[in-house]
């Protein structure tokens, strides 16, 4: 008796997935009706990246045009309107956003963090970064120019750009999205866990200043440890900095000597890092410059002390 | 379209242009607008902006350029074109969009290029350049000895066919080049002899090409790529006779040439699944980089030495270095209920330097060939990390996680113990937990606060500045109404390890807000702050005057506040005013003189613990519609660089630019 009782359930369970299945289409209204009420939607529609699931003519229903989005409006115009009988993404709670964006989305190899991505976690969704219908910008559907936007929440960053250095993104010459994917990445390459998080890695997993800073790559046959284990954010502040080079320091003895202390359960074998030899004196201002000597810190192929 | 029309789109135009930027040209073009011509099945708009830059500047003209580094001249200070079919059916193309930056002459230009056919191809091209100028270390107030000033220009090209189908095919190509003098330097002819400036004609290119494909197969989306990096450096060296920097060392150079090609490749493989269900979606990545290098060194230097005699010195190194690098990432996220989303990454990554190198040194009469060991270093990191964020209602959520991730270091380093030469391997491993908290609150709709933090235990870090014992905490507000937002955020970093001689110790903490205010289509106001703290004491050990030291500290503090704020308004919709200000300033640790008030053989460490400085900029910029296509447009930027301990690298510079926008 249980056996059918259960066979009935699922009968009923199916046949309502197909029910439902069959009926989706008939909900359908097509683009054009929506134009009647949204002309000025419309009027630029046509230069939409999703304007193509209309121009295709292959799309399904619900893969196309304005319903592909908002589903199906035949509810919507019945009630002459109304954000209770469409979905309207100005109603929608930040995870619904997403998921909607993702059916169509999600496979992507730049997306294929996005759920677990500082940015979700933080409640910041498609629709906070993109506007779909009134994009000011000429690609990826933008809701600002893209430092504008990102410096919109990260202020911090915004101030670390106007420092006297700096790498040149408010200039034009560089967009955040040369280091940073905005829909997560896949932990870093360097450094451990998941700092730091949202880089975009060069040729698929190396630390993105590589992309541009192509002769720091290496192999070397003497490599910076520090450089290759826990990378260029050791020495530098990838923003901006106020000293020169984007250096953590204003002088570069006193960051070298951070490291080099010869303090224990660090370095090799837990033996410290090396510290200066008794010719170096610290109080001679010759050996204050430590890269004055010591000329190929980021790895060298013709000498252990980087020499040359 | 009628007049009013478009000056209301000019408006548009204009107001997200104002709002933050730093430079005061070029203005910004929107898309999307109602605008333009029609052309057929297509619709065009076209704009550009041509004008005249000027500066003039007083003090450090190396600062500025290394800074700024804005010229004189005439420029394409920006143009933007697009061509869209009305009906997504264009013959050849659907899309054109073209847009410039800086061409002529500026330090910072660029262009991109987007052509696509719906269905057919998408091209991307995006060409940039950047005049870098560096005039070294010198903010310590010594003249710095390593300048660079070089153009490095780079390209992408990226063509995709078939972009909306379910068999893509990608085709990519990218360029980068640096070329142009630096100096450096090069110690010779021993260990305590003198340093000496080294000329360097910089000439580095790479090239990058990719090809690859995507295909759904059983419900499964694969994605391929296959790629090649090129890397090529023919710098030159020279350097003439030469006393050194060290007038008290006799040591001293007649002539010297070096060359030092390096040529290599970086081939590899990147494939990518992805599945995407209701209750589940996985990806997964393989990535596998064979980098090599080969190198030459060939070196002849002629001179004194340090004790008088005549120093000739050849030295040749070559060999061939090798760097695979392998990474493996899975990613698992489950959806058992429309508001629980569980991930779950697996991130396994190993990269080996190994290689072959000789290393022969010809000194005088004598010579010896050495034979150096290449130094292996292995990496090989695995880490799993587990996410839980949970929607508990529209008001509340909340976030947690696990990351763990195991590194083990390997090295084969070549040791010297009474002159015999040996292989020193050796093995280190660390342990990284940290978990994450954080929790969402929307208490009525335009507000949201979002709290969240992080603590991390290191077993083993590498360096004693790694992060071994962390915490970070987050915290955001923000409220955003239609024609008013305001958002704030405090952030705190802290890094405390302890270790058996010395500690370190960084306290970073920062303190934002912003806010924008547009009560009227003609006005708008934005402002920012932020406070970065920074304090950092480091154990150091070290030798001054034949005096071993340990037990002291470098401590740098840094106090970095930086604000800006910009108004913009339209005057009688005819003329559109953007007026702006920003300013840094590193107030330091608060002291007001450099002067060190001891006189042990901490001097040195007391005058870098602190920088304090000074980088303000207001600007000003017009623009007045002349007719409907036409609006000049006169701009004018202050930049002023003052530090309070070394003010020989103070500049001040006013620059600005007068031009035309056209447009239709």
């Amino acid at each position: 008796m249980s056996l059918l009782r259960g066979l009935s359930v699922l009968i009923l369970f199916l046949s309502a997935l197909l029910l439902d299945a069959q009926a989706t289409p008939s909900s359908f209204v097509g683009s054009n009706v929506c134009r009647t009420c949204h002309p000025d939607i419309w009027a630029t529609f046509y230069k939409n990246p999703h304007y193509k699931s209309i121009a295709s003519g292959k799309e399904t229903p619900e893969r196309t045009g304005c319903e592909g989005c908002h589903g199906p409006g035949k509810a919507h115009v019945d009630a002459h309107g109304g954000k209770a009988t469409i979905v309207a993404f100005s109603e929608l709670q930040p995870k619904q956003v997403l998921d909607n964006c993702l059916r169509c989305h999600a496979e992507t190899l730049s997306r294929a963090n996005i759920r677990r991505s500082a940015h979700t976690l933080n409640d910041v969704v498609c629709s906070n970064c993109h506007s779909i219908h009134k994009s000011p910008v000429p690609k990826f559907l933008l809701a600002q120019r893209q430092t504008d936007l990102c410096y919109g929440c990260h202020t911090d960053v915004r101030g670390q750009f106007s420092m006297p250095f700096k790498h040149r993104v408010n200039e034009g010459f560089m967009t955040c999205t040369d280091c940073h994917n905005p829909h997560g990445a896949f932990a870093p390459t360097w450094r451990m866990a998941s700092r730091p998080r949202m880089m975009d890695q060069a040729l698929a997993n190396e630390e993105p200043c590589l992309k541009c800073h192509s002769e720091k790559r290496g192999p070397f046959v003497y490599e910076h440890e520090p450089v290759r284990v826990e990378g260029c954010e050791t020495c530098h502040y990838p923003h901006g900095s106020a000293n020169s080079r984007l250096l953590r320091r204003p002088v570069v003895f006193t960051m070298c000597l951070e490291c080099h202390n010869g303090a224990g359960n660090f370095g090799r074998q837990n033996g410290g890092i090396l510290t200066l030899t008794p010719s170096h004196n610290l109080a001679d201002p010759r050996y204050q410059n430590c890269t004055t000597c010591h000329v190929r810190v980021h790895g060298s192929n013709a000498d252990p002390l980087f020499l040359r | 379209m009628k007049p009013a029309q478009r000056i209301l789109i000019a408006a548009a135009i204009l107001l997200p242009a104002a709002l933050a930027q730093p430079t005061v040209a070029p203005t910004s073009e929107p898309v999307g607008s109602t605008r333009g011509d029609n052309w057929s099945d297509y619709n065009i708009v076209d704009s550009f902006e041509t004008g005249y830059r000027f500066r003039t500047f007083g003090g450090s003209f190396d600062q500025y350029r290394s800074t700024v580094n804005y010229g004189d001249g005439i420029r394409l200070l920006s143009s933007f074109f697009t061509m869209n079919s009305k009906d997504g059916h264009g013959r050849f193309f659907d899309e054109i969009v073209l847009t410039t930056q800086g061409l002529g002459n500026d330090p910072y230009q660029n262009a991109t290029l987007r052509v696509s056919k719906n269905g057919l191809y998408r091209y991307d091209m995006h060409w940039r350049l950047n005049d870098y100028f560096n005039p070294g270390l010198v903010t310590d107030g010594a003249a710095g000895q390593h300048l660079l000033d070089t153009e490095y220009t780079t390209q992408d090209h990226d063509l995709t066919i078939f972009p909306e189908s379910n068999l893509k095919f990608f085709l990519g190509y990218s360029r980068g080049n640096q070329n142009g003098p630096a100096i450096s330097t090069i110690q010779l002819f021993d260990n305590r002899g003198n340093e000496f400036p080294l000329f360097e004609n910089v000439r580095r290119v790479r090239n990058e090409y990719r090809v690859g494909n995507e295909f759904r197969v059983f419900g499964v989306r694969v994605n391929w790529m296959r790629g090649w990096e090129d890397f090529k450096e023919d710098s030159s060296y020279l350097s003439g006779q030469n006393a050194g920097n060290n007038p008290a060392n006799p040591t001293t150079l007649t002539s010297l040439q070096r060359n030092e090609p390096i040529h290599g490749t970086s081939p590899y493989w990147r494939a990518a699944l992805f599945a995407d269900r209701k209750y589940f979606s996985a990806n997964g990545r393989f990535t596998y980089v064979a980098g090599n290098r080969g190198f030459v060194l060939d070196e002849t230097a002629l001179g004194i030495a340090r004790f008088g005699a005549a120093a000739d010195r050849q030295i040749i190194t070559s060999g061939v270095a090798q760097r695979p690098a392998l990474t493996g990432n899975l990613t698992l996220s489950f959806f058992p209920t429309s508001k629980i989303t569980v991930v779950n990454h697996t991130a396994v990554y190993n990269i080996r330097i190994d290689g072959n190198s000789v290393y022969a040194q010809f000194d005088n009469a004598t010579q010896s060939l050495q034979y150096l060991q290449f130094e292996f270093l292995g990496i090989r990191t695995v880490a799993n990390e587990t996410d839980v964020n949970v929607q508990a209602s529209s008001k509340l959520g909340f976030f947690g996680g696990f990351h763990y991730s195991d590194r083990q270091i390997r090295s084969i380093e070549q040791s010297n113990v009474q002159g015999t030469i040996f292989n020193a391997p050796s093995e280190q491993s660390n342990q990284l937990k940290s978990g994450v908290f954080g929790v969402r609150l929307r208490p009525v709709k335009p507000l949201s606060i979002i709290v969240s933090g992080e603590i991390g235990r290191a077993s083993r870090p590498l360096t004693p500045i790694s992060e071994r014992n962390y915490h970070a905490l987050d915290a955001r507000v923000r409220y955003k109404l239609k024609k008013m937002q305001f958002a704030a955020s405090a952030q705190e970093n802290y890094n405390v390890n302890s270790v058996s001689l010395s500690s370190y110790a960084s306290h970073a903490r920062t303190y934002s807000g912003d806010a924008s205010w547009s009560p009227k289509d003609w006005f708008s106001l934005d402002g920012s702050y932020s406070k970065i703290h920074l304090n950092t004491a480091g154990g150091i050990a070290y030798f001054a005057s034949g005096q071993f030291f340990t037990g002291q500290q470098s401590i740098y503090v840094s106090n970095l506040h930086v604000a800006s704020l910009t108004a913009h308004f339209d005057v009688r919709k005819r003329a559109d005013v953007f007026v702006g200000y920003s300013h840094t300033q590193d107030t330091g640790d608060g002291r007001s003189l450099i002067a060190n008030p001891f006189t042990d053989s901490s001097n040195a460490f007391y005058a870098a613990q602190t920088y304090p400085l000074r980088f303000l900029s207001p600007m000003a910029r017009l623009s007045v519609r002349i007719n409907q296509k036409l609006r000049w447009n006169v701009g004018y930027q202050y930049y002023g660089y003052n530090a309070d301990f070394y003010n020989n690298l103070d500049y001040h510079a006013h620059t600005g630019y007068t031009s035309l926008l056209w447009s239709f």
